[in-house]
């Protein structure tokens, strides 16, 4: 059994596709990252397969059940931990009450343990909290029932790096107990720390699921270098590379292209140049969409 | 079971506290005020019977001349009637749409429960301020009244609160009507008192007209404070007929609630 399975799943608003026909499948103990540009319709998908929302057609299941029949749903949601984008939670009362309610509907055996990482000041009202301490929060009450499936929308948003890192070091974890972890994000570098596949969405529609792997080499690097001549476009010839731009002042040339090909043609280019800086990033998810599927973002 | 009903209900402990202290404090402004309409020289009922009637019917307007018609008039019709209806209206207003406005309907349907029973217990723990209200009110008025060294019908009393009752739900009825259908919380808000308010206006005005029957899906018709502690006349088919209708209103905002995408 997959732990999710999405089958032709279109969800509109009117005249807006939100998801058009989306089919892909999570397997059990994977962790699955779900990617694309804001407004792409990461939230719509996950709202529909946590019922919030009836789809306007097609079908998908959570752990086995038809997210459409909602006591299947509530079956399945036992074993469901959930952390919307941007949580909220009732301002007046303590972040301990909240988790009270949370443990008394659906279980709390991990919540000490999850507390020692993610720790909001519990005695005081959420009013009082940090969007850092509001996403602590949202973190341990999806993980404190110790849940079969995570599904979670923009996890790391406001947080520090630490708790970041905290929470990289978790879902890591989390996958090799053996829970599955679905989770949106439109940050390519936060999701290859963790991810072992990808679903990537643009403009409702499913345009790729495939390894971390495959995705990274074919998304390339970003490499800008500063050079101590005039080089022009056409001299940057290495396989491999595009989208060259070049500017000069000052009898330096600064040079800005995208890279997929072998790392090591690269440096043995780079090094028949008299180089003044140089800087090799991993490709915004934005320029991968654009390259490798076409037109704009 | 009733986890949701607990917890909402420790919440609205607060506000039903203050609004109990604020009715309290309604009533003993009226029995401060009773001594001065009681030996007045002006004949209040002479005065009374000048009105026009809509006018009388609207504030429920009986008799100042006794304790029980001073009490109707002054704390009940407008009070309880008014006030409190439309207090009952806003808070089943901010049942459903509040959460969702802000974003909190998501963590909790996120958990394993149903939508019917999220709206059950959320309107379960509105019987903190019902049942505050409905306690302290008439034992503030009971102590007033004994300490102006009138008296009153206990039974009479108790009946005006108890059957007040179904009245109040069927006002909150509306407002989780509206709570449901509309996706801001401002908006479920204005328009379950504005109806509520709308229909106790058309039932007031309509009701000594020929076009009485204007006022038959006002609740407040089916509620008359002043008929219970003046003529001890206990409406129980009215009462009845505001829990069917309380209990219709439940049941279509449940069934809305569930079959709508939350936004």
């Amino acid at each position: 059994m997959s732990a999710i399975d999405v089958r032709n799943l279109s969800k509109h608003y009117g005249d807006l596709q939100a998801n058009d026909d989306l089919t892909f499948t999570v397997d059990e103990g994977e962790v699955f990252g779900y990617l694309g540009p804001n407004g792409a319709g990461k939230t719509t998908t996950i709202r529909t397969l946590m019922g919030f929302q009836s789809p306007t057609s097609g079908t998908a299941t959570l752990l086995g059940h038809d997210v459409r029949d909602e006591s299947e749903l509530i079956a399945a949601k036992r074993h469901v931990g959930f952390l919307p984008s941007d949580p909220a939670f009732d301002e007046t009362v303590t972040g301990r009450r909240i988790l009270d309610l949370h443990a008394s509907l659906k279980g709390d055996s991990r919540r000490e343990e999850l507390l020692a990482d993610f720790d909001p000041p519990l005695d005081r009202p959420v009013r009082e909290y940090s969007s850092g301490n509001v996403q602590k929060l949202g973190i341990v009450q999806a993980f404190m029932h110790d849940p079969d499936l995570v599904v979670l929308d923009e996890p790391t948003s406001g947080l520090d790096p630490l708790m970041q890192q905290r929470f990289n070091e978790l879902v890591r974890a989390e996958r090799d107990a053996g829970t599955t972890v679905f989770f949106s994000s439109h940050v390519l570098s936060e999701v290859r720390r963790v991810c072992d596949r990808v679903a990537i969405l643009r403009g409702g529609e499913l345009v790729a699921t495939e390894s971390i792997e495959d995705l990274l080499d074919r998304s390339g690097k970003f490499v800008r270098a500063r050079v101590g001549s005039a080089v022009d476009v056409a001299a940057v010839d290495v396989p491999g590379v595009h989208d060259v731009e070049a500017s000069r002042s000052d009898g330096e040339t600064d040079l800005t292209f995208t890279f997929t090909g072998d790392v090591s043609d690269l440096v043995a280019w780079l090094g028949t140049l008299d180089l003044h800086d140089v800087s090799v990033e991993e490709a915004p998810l934005e320029d991968v969409f654009a390259r490798f599927y076409g037109g704009e973002v | 079971m009733f986890e949701l009903a607990r917890y909402d209900a420790e919440k609205r402990v607060r506000g039903a506290a203050v609004l109990s202290g604020g009715i309290v404090a309604l009533v003993a402004m009226y029995a401060w005020i009773w001594p001065n309409i009681e030996s007045s020289t002006v004949d209040f009922d002479q005065y009374i019977e000048a009105f026009p009637p809509a006018l009388r019917e609207m504030f429920g307007i009986r008799s100042l001349g006794t304790i029980e018609g001073y009490l109707a008039t002054e704390l009940y019709a407008f009070v309880w009637v008014l006030l409190l209806g439309l207090y009952f209206a806003y808070a089943g207003a901010g049942l459903v749409a509040s959460d969702v406005e802000r974003g909190r309907m998501d963590v909790l349907l996120a958990m394993p429960v149903s939508r019917a029973r999220v709206v059950t217990e959320k309107l379960l723990a509105l019987a903190v301020p019902l049942l505050a209200v409905n306690v302290v009110t008439p034992a503030a008025v009971y102590v007033s009244v004994v300490a102006l060294g009138e008296s009153i019908a206990v039974a009479d009393l108790v009946a005006v609160h108890a059957l007040s009752v179904p009245y109040l739900l069927a006002c909150a009825g509306i407002g989780l009507l509206a709570s449901v259908g509309a996706s801001r919380v401002s908006v479920a808000q204005r328009a379950a008192m504005g109806v509520v308010f709308g229909l106790f206006l058309v039932e007031s005005v309509a009701a000594s007209t020929d076009y009485s029957w204007l006022g038959t899906l006002s609740p407040s018709r089916y509620y008359e404070p002043a008929n219970v502690l003046v003529d001890s006349q206990y409406d129980v088919g009215g009462a009845l007929a505001l829990l069917a209708g309380a209990v219709a209103l439940f049941l279509a905002g449940v069934w809305w609630f569930r079959r709508s995408d939350v936004a």
